[in-house]
């Protein structure tokens, strides 16, 4: 066994056990603290909150669950099989409820909603003598976090119906079969596993959601971590706490893997005849209604909130409209650059050196470098401080060298922050992709003999540009809205619209974090229009290989 | 193709260079003598820049920001040890200063100035800690529903004549911790734990929100009490939403606890990192703050009271009048603040 690992050791096996040691640095550290046991609250929280934690938990994640589902697949469905007005506007438009944090979201709707809220006065100039909408509640939450975060169920559905050759409608429907049949018994199993995987993103972003559900004050784990680290000063019973968040983050994980196990289709598709069904033109009464199942998701994800927002900055524009603002977004912008270029860069080195590498036990290492996507943010700033120092005080012990300002007064370990928590964002989708074009090509070259660093530049990377375009603006996005991770990392000075957007609304001056907060959501806007140009455009014309 | 790849990485690296350079910068000037001072802060006021700046201009020492909450910065000092850069810490509250010299993460500064113009229970004994500005934490009734005759201490809000009228933001909330710690040292424990409860069987709703939005219930009549900050109602009266100026006209304030101890106060405060680069220069800095012209500004701009009694306070807060105040020493703030929330989750206040 051993003498076939020497054997089959390469220097890629090496680079991949070293980028995966490296970045998974920080969750190292987090296990050290495991083995200190739970801390001297861990009684206290299990006897008052643990309960609370969970259910609370389960219960967002059901409820944001099946509604951005309805959200997510209803419009997919629509805007794939559907020809009508604007139909690419909004196509475009159900993804831009992701560029709201969901905190924004959350203030927004109390600011519409809540006593003398604005959509609450409309109603009473109107006659209708209201009072307010409760907001404030599970269900409150609920509604804010799928109108928020149904995109992601949104996005991967609708590649799926997109990528569905015309073959399969044409024989459903010569066998007979009606439309609602061809939804529900073939559309719809077939891009389960893309809704599953669209779902647990949104799952990841319920469970690490801090600013939305103390607002609304409902204990949730994220908030309860806080709280136990901070109120009740036991880091060690935070970390477990943490830790009982992860195991619920795998038991999804597993959940999901099963489902795609379980339903796992394969669509075959013949890239020659390879041709979208033609799309109906929607008319008449159920023209009406999808225009109405369109309608909800754009409205309550992005058009009321950020009607809002639109309001409290023309209230306060005078006092924040200068040129802190414009450096503000220009730092946002640089921070997130660079943190994008660094996951990206990471990814393609661990995707391809793994796959040089001929020992299938390092496969493992790459899924553990990706966990970051799944650890609160806050943890993982703790881990990140903490590993650091010990960095610190190593070079200060044995070479006298003072490297602390390195650290904390620069970026790097902000980007550094990034990468770990957001590897798995960019990753997932490459190494998907990558894995697609198989070895053939890479092989050829070689036997050409060519190196395989240049095969890589030359042809492999060429080969996935598009995804690794798409995976730079996803990244980019997650970044310029990451909020924990940034305030507990920043070094001086430096300030991002997230940032200033949070302090603003967190000290009770919502109206003021209303600038920066759209600032933030239009830069996020011209990216995503970008990308969708792109797709159409250039991205298109991509060689497409098996 | 290469080209090209290469071309993406020298420009996001310049980017990336951008910020780190700026710190280097920094380093650099630190080395050459050029005086700074670092500041990790949980207050952000667009006032307290203007103020900065002017430190500058009078001392030529930089002012160097990091703002964050409270709790953030000081993990963050703890984690970096002796090499932090921190030269003063800055907190919204007594309690997090109290954390931040049990962790020792504070030293001792001795300085006749401060020791003068800061009254004694709004500074640590040791001189690890400086009030800075003052907030009351007191009642706001409904000035239709309610007349002040109604209303006397916290205690009172535990009558029968409450219930379903009290409204309180969560417990979380760092305001309502030290609010809880002031009345366990006045009161002990177990009558500390009876007021929450009563409290809690008082409360209009479940707590949720921040203490705007309780005056907000106030106006929608949903409670006939709330207990808040002074100075959220300052801003809500200043307020450019015209929902949060009525809000604010709807109620007046009730100074609590005039007859006995005083009501509850708590700052906004200073203190001297242990590790500090720069200690004279962070002394300074905190006697330039506390100084008359410098805490008329720094206070009026959040509605606070300044701590230096020679500085004036605002027209608005004049108009609520002078108030007897708790003159209990902060540091039992920071001292009781885990009892407090013990006790909290212990009743239930959400």
């Amino acid at each position: 066994m051993l003498k076939h690992f020497k054997r089959d050791i390469n220097q890629w096996s090496l680079y991949t056990v070293t980028i995966s040691l490296f970045i998974t640095i920080p969750l190292l550290a987090i296990i050290i603290y495991l083995f200190d046991g739970t801390g001297e609250m861990w009684e206290h929280i299990s006897n008052h909150f643990l309960w609370d934690y969970i259910s609370n938990s389960l219960l967002l994640l059901v409820g944001t669950g099946i509604i951005s589902t309805l959200f997510g697949v209803s419009s997919a469905w629509i805007v794939s099989n559907y020809e009508f007005r604007f139909r690419k506007w909004i196509q475009w438009l159900l993804f831009l409820p992701l560029a709201i944090p969901s905190y924004i979201v959350a203030y927004a709707y109390v600011g519409l909603l809540g006593n003398g809220g604005t959509f609450i006065r409309l109603l009473n100039s109107l006659g209708i003598s209201i009072q307010k909408i409760e907001m404030m509640n599970h269900f409150g939450l609920i509604w804010i976090l799928s109108c928020s975060l149904f995109p992601y169920v949104y996005a991967s559905t609708r590649a799926v119906f997109l990528s569905f050759p015309k073959s399969i409608k044409e024989s459903t429907q010569l066998l007979g079969a009606s439309n609602r049949r061809y939804f529900f018994s073939v559309a719809l199993p077939l891009a389960s596993p893309a809704i599953i995987g669209g779902l647990f993103l949104v799952f990841m972003e319920v469970l690490n959601d801090y600013g939305a559900a103390k607002y609304y004050g409902i204990n949730t784990f994220t908030t309860g971590i806080f709280r136990t680290w901070t109120a009740l000063e036991d880091l060690q019973s935070a970390i477990y706490l943490s830790a009982l968040l992860v195991i619920m983050v795998f038991a999804i994980n597993a959940f999901v893997a099963w489902r795609r196990r379980k339903k796992s289709y394969v669509l075959k598709i013949d890239t020659s005849q390879q041709q979208s069904a033609t799309r109906k033109t929607l008319q008449g009464k159920k023209g009406l209604l999808y225009g109405m199942i369109l309608s909800i998701p754009i409205l309550f994800g992005f058009v009321l909130p950020v009607i809002q927002l639109i309001y409290w900055a023309i209230l306060t524009f005078s006092e924040m409209f200068n040129a802190d603002l414009f450096w503000i977004a220009m730092q946002s912008i640089g921070v997130a650059l660079s943190g994008a270029f660094f996951i990206i860069i990471t990814s393609i080195a661990l995707i391809y050196f793994s796959k040089w590498n001929p020992i299938k036990s390092f496969q493992i290492l790459k899924k553990v470098a990706t966990i970051g996507y799944v650890l609160p943010g806050a943890i993982i700033g703790i881990g990140i401080i903490r590993s650091s120092q010990s960095f610190i005080d190593f070079f200060s012990n044995t070479f006298g060298l003072k490297i602390g300002f390195l650290f904390y007064g620069s970026s790097i370990i902000l980007i550094y922050a990034y990468v770990f928590r957001f590897l798995a964002v960019a990753f997932n989708p490459m190494e998907a992709n990558a894995l697609k074009i198989g070895k053939n090509l890479g092989e050829a070259s070689q036997l050409l003999g060519i190196s395989r660093l240049k095969t890589l530049f030359k042809v492999e990377l060429p080969l996935v540009r598009n995804v690794i375009i798409s995976a730079f603006v996803l990244v980019f996005i997650d970044i310029l809205k990451e909020l924990p991770l940034t305030l507990i990392l920043k070094p001086y000075n430096l300030n991002t619209l997230a940032v200033t957007a949070y302090a603003y609304a967190d000290d009770e001056r919502v109206a003021e974090a209303a600038l920066p907060a759209l600032v933030l959501i239009v830069i996020i806007a011209i990216l995503m229009s970008l990308l969708n140009y792109a797709e159409k455009t250039f991205l298109k014309a991509t060689p497409n290989s098996k | 193709m290469f080209k090209k790849y290469i071309l993406l990485a020298l420009v996001t690296l310049a980017f990336s260079c951008k910020n780190d350079k700026k710190a280097e910068d920094q380093t650099e000037a630190t080395d050459t003598k050029e005086q700074v001072v670092n500041l990790y802060t949980h207050r952000h006021y667009d006032t307290d820049k203007t103020i900065f700046a002017n430190f500058e201009k009078e001392t030529g020492i930089k002012v160097n920001v990091v703002k964050a909450n409270a709790d953030e910065l000081i993990q963050k000092m703890e984690s970096e040890g002796d090499q932090s850069p921190a030269d003063v810490l800055i907190t919204v509250d007594a309690g997090r200063l109290v954390r931040a010299k049990a962790k020792g993460l504070l030293q001792g500064v001795t300085s006749e100035t401060l020791n003068t113009t800061i009254p004694e229970h709004l500074r640590d004994a040791d001189g690890h800690w400086f009030g800075l500005t003052k907030r009351a934490r007191v009642i706001v009734y409904d000035n239709q529903k309610v007349k002040p005759e109604d209303l006397s201490t916290y205690e009172a809000l535990t009558d029968e004549k409450w219930h379903k009228k009290v409204l309180i933001r969560s417990s979380g909330n760092i305001y309502n911790q030290s609010l809880m710690a002031s009345i366990i040292a006045n009161n002990g424990k177990e009558n500390a734990k009876a007021w929450a409860a009563g409290m809690v069987n008082n409360f209009a709703r479940t707590p949720k929100g921040n203490d705007r939005d309780q005056v907000k219930g106030i106006l929608a009549g949903e409670g006939e009490v709330a207990v808040i900050n002074t100075y959220y109602l300052g801003k809500l009266l200043n307020s450019k939403d015209s929902t949060e100026i009525n809000a604010g006209k709807a109620v007046k304030v009730f100074f609590p606890n005039q007859e006995d101890r005083g009501t509850h106060i708590n700052i906004s405060g200073i203190g001297v990192a242990k590790h500090a680069p720069n200690k004279d220069n962070a002394v300074k800095f905190i006697e330039y703050l506390v100084s008359k012209e410098v805490q008329e500004v720094f206070a009026k701009a959040n509605y606070e009271y300044p701590v230096n009694r020679d500085a004036e306070v605002s027209d608005l807060l004049k108009s609520w009048g002078d108030f007897k105040e708790d003159s209990l020493p902060l540091s039992k703030l920071g001292e009781l603040n885990k009892d407090a929330v013990i006790l909290f989750d212990e009743v239930k206040w959400q």
